[in-house]
């Protein structure tokens, strides 16, 4: 029981960079310039057929796709030379940003 | 020189009947896309191993998800449920189902 204190601590330190990795989605628009020449600049209005909506897309998903690009496990030339700049915080703000916004992307209805 | 303008056209015309055969049919589509529905259609399913959210589909680019679908079947992307499934399609089922998943209302 006298180590009710030291636990309580252990466990702040283990909850801390939970908080730290949310994403912060008006740190992510402003990192976003770059992302808005390709996938439009809300992420819903791409430039071509062959470039990802982002707007709408879950934000874990987002956040894994692209620590994948970073990682080279999805290999793209154009998405590992960007995400290679990016940090664990900046890839976070970026989907916490295109996770919230407005787009066309949905579940495939069923009907 | 009338053989080389014959073998260019040739050229032409196949390139042409080629992408002809490649638009996709979204009615066709969404009969191919019933299966997707089953982790796609499902708000906030989950990935496991490593967790994630599977992500959402209808309503993306067209050539994306050919793309994807592509990359799935040839182990360019790698995910067991997606290279199994991108398996039993061809390039024409391929075309019709991003038409459907791009259009799907």
């Amino acid at each position: 029981m006298r180590h009710l204190p030291l636990l309580s601590a252990l466990a702040l330190i283990a909850l801390a960079p939970t908080a730290i990795a949310a994403g912060d989605a008006a740190a992510g628009k402003a990192k976003s310039t770059v992302c808005a020449a390709c996938h439009g600049p809300d992420g819903n209005k791409p430039i071509d057929a062959n470039t990802p909506k982002l707007a709408g897309q879950y934000e874990d998903y987002l956040a894994k796709v692209l620590r994948d690009y970073r990682s080279g496990a999805r290999a793209n030339a154009i998405m590992g030379a960007q995400a290679a700049a990016l940090k664990d915080q900046d890839i976070d703000d970026l989907a916490a940003y295109y996770a919230t916004q407005q787009g066309d992307l949905k579940e495939i209805p069923h009907k | 020189m009338s053989r080389l303008l014959i073998t260019a056209l040739a050229l032409a015309a196949s390139t042409i009947t080629f992408d002809v055969t490649a638009a996709g049919n979204a009615e066709a589509g969404k009969k191919r896309a019933y299966t997707c529905t089953g982790c796609h259609g499902i708000p906030g399913y989950k990935n496991t191993y490593p967790m994630y959210s599977v992500p959402r589909i209808a309503g993306q680019s067209e050539t994306y998800l050919v793309n994807a679908l592509n990359a799935y079947k040839k182990g360019e992307r790698k995910h067991p449920t997606m290279a199994a499934q991108a398996q039993s399609f061809s390039d024409q089922d391929f075309a019709d189902i991003a038409a459907y998943l791009s259009t799907a209302k």
